[in-house]
């Protein structure tokens, strides 16, 4: 499954390139828990994979070890032909916890990754009203993250993310902590921002309906110590927009994407702690 | 001091300021009164005309206040307050935020800074002045002796607790370790700073009115022992009211600089 799901054609987003992130036989263990093992997956330049699995199952966790913020045991992440041990550059990743420093109005924020890669005064000063922009908070450059909803301040760390024009977004659950509208917004907001920039994209979400809207691929994983149970291809018309929750094709991809994980997630959730 | 900030934050709050302020106002002014009119009254009765009372203290006060000796002697003890205070600073927040975020450092120094912490200022001071002599060098490295600790405690426990998020992002984003240091350890302790730097202004000013008395160096301290000590109660007292005085001061300075420079601090968490 996972290798004819790699060496499918992707249809509008990634015909016949080759992966930007190639993931080959993962596994983590925390002490003598295991995480997961045995992940493999790719994504393209410009496609969106988003992982879904029961909760527990590592799915920040393997994130965090694609951005190099976790080591990792078994096998090998590679970003082009860069192997991930640290943070590369031209990788970025938006948090669920926002992230965002208090002490920084919005446009600082946004500079913060620019100024860590060494970007000019000039090309900062150039560049952060650009993403302030395009991700909608433009006329509040000068506010601090606590005088912003959660919905803003989200928009924020995209921006931040954005900014350094990375060729791989890591988005880490980024929409759970905001209220569902707002979380409705910003995914339309992503799926615009991204058709204007497309970027390889992985996506971990707890969200059905969030995985099949974005993703062009939906890695669903399973139980404890975790490990790919299935990739399902989501072929839905581009661009994506509000019209595709309507579609047929939309309602099937979804209640197939939920057979799936609620099969691991039923195994997942009668067992008990050891 | 928790009104103040209510009204400071929020204009609605400002209205709301009257009454309450009213309601704790008069208790305030009345428990004053009483203790000011104890004191006049207890020493009238049982006292020598020499010790001081609010009224003659009172009347001292303009005075002292355009009395050149008295200015001199004010600024500076202020000016070696402030010069020990910004070394404390400086040197204190360095070795706190190596202590906060380094386990070798911190286990290394961790006992050094406690103990020197718990030392009382006093004790040091025979052998400072062996060192520096008695001289204003010694005034200057107790107030730092008496300031830098508080400091170093209070910016290693905020460097210790930068919240991980702040340090995941920084490592995302590839920050180097002295810009992780300086950049987000560094204005994630300010809270825990400010508080150090409030009980390390109070220590230093002890520390120069103890040095004052104890070499006999030009300053307030040395005013108020000299004057306690001709007999002239209430002058020295102007003194002690001054030095209450700027600890009100420093309180407030402080409160200002935060608001002022610090708009997100007492909202985030």
């Amino acid at each position: 499954m996972t290798a004819s799901a790699a060496t499918i054609a992707q249809p509008t987003h990634d015909a016949g390139a080759e992966p930007l992130i190639r993931v080959h036989g993962l596994g983590k263990h925390y002490g003598a828990l295991e995480v997961f093992r045995n992940i493999d997956f790719d994504v393209g330049a410009r496609e969106i994979v988003a992982i879904v699995g029961p909760s527990g199952c590592g799915k920040t966790t393997l994130l965090r070890c694609i951005d190099g913020l976790l080591p990792h045991d078994v096998g090998e992440i590679l970003v082009g032909d860069q192997r991930v041990i640290d943070p590369i550059p031209g990788v970025a990743m938006v948090f669920q916890h926002f992230g965002l420093f208090p002490w920084k109005t919005v446009s600082e924020n946004v500079a913060y990754g620019l100024r860590m890669a060494g970007a000019s005064k000039a090309d900062i000063a150039r560049k952060v009203p650009i993403f302030v922009k395009m991700v909608g908070l433009a006329g509040f450059e000068n506010a601090f993250p606590y005088q912003m909803s959660g919905g803003m301040q989200q928009r924020c760390g995209l921006a931040r993310a954005l900014a350094v024009e990375p060729s791989v977004l890591l988005m880490d659950e980024p929409f759970a902590a905001v209220d569902a509208q707002t979380r409705e917004i910003l995914q339309f907001e992503l799926l615009r921002i991204w058709q204007e920039r497309p970027t390889a994209m992985i996506f971990v979400t707890h969200s059905i309906e969030e995985a099949v809207l974005l993703g062009h691929r939906v890695i669903v994983l399973k139980g404890r110590p975790s490990g790919v149970h299935e990739i399902i291809e989501i072929d839905l018309p581009e661009p994506r927009n509000r019209d595709t929750l309507r579609l047929a094709r939309f309602a099937e991809l979804r209640e197939r994407v939920w057979a799936t994980l609620m099969r691991e997630a039923r195994e997942a959730e009668f067992v008990l702690e050891r | 001091m928790s009104e103040v900030t209510l009204a400071a934050t929020t204009p609605s709050a400002t209205a709301g300021k009257t009454p309450r302020k009213t309601g704790t106002f008069m208790p305030r002014l009345i428990v004053g009164a009483v203790l000011l009119i104890g004191w006049e009254v207890v020493v009238r009765l049982l006292a020598p005309p020499y010790v001081a009372k609010p009224s003659t203290v009172l009347m001292a006060i303009p005075g002292v206040l355009t009395d050149p000796a008295f200015q001199a002697a004010t600024g500076n003890t202020l000016a070696a307050v402030a010069e020990g205070l910004a070394v404390a600073l400086v040197i204190g927040t360095v070795i706190g935020l190596l202590m906060g975020r380094s386990p070798a450092f911190e286990s290394s120094f961790r006992h050094y800074v406690n103990g020197f912490y718990a030392m009382p200022m006093i004790v040091v001071l025979p052998l400072f002045s062996l060192w520096f002599g008695y001289s204003s060098g010694t005034r200057f490295a107790t107030i730092v002796f008496a300031a830098i600790f508080s400091i170093i405690i209070n910016v290693a426990d905020g460097a210790r607790s930068v919240p991980r998020d702040y340090l995941e992002v920084a490592r995302s984003f590839r920050s180097s370790r002295s810009s992780v240091l300086f950049g987000i350890v560094l204005p994630a302790s300010m809270p825990y700073l400010l508080a150090g730097f409030r009980l390390a202004a109070g220590r230093a000013l002890i520390g120069a009115v103890v040095a004052e008395f104890f070499l006999s160096i030009g300053g307030l301290g040395y005013y108020i022992l000299y004057n306690s000590r001709s007999y002239k109660h209430a002058e020295a007292f102007v003194g002690v009211l001054l030095l209450a005085g700027f600890g009100v001061g420093f309180e407030l300075l402080v409160f200002w600089v935060t608001k002022r420079f610090m708009p997100w601090y007492r909202r985030e968490r």
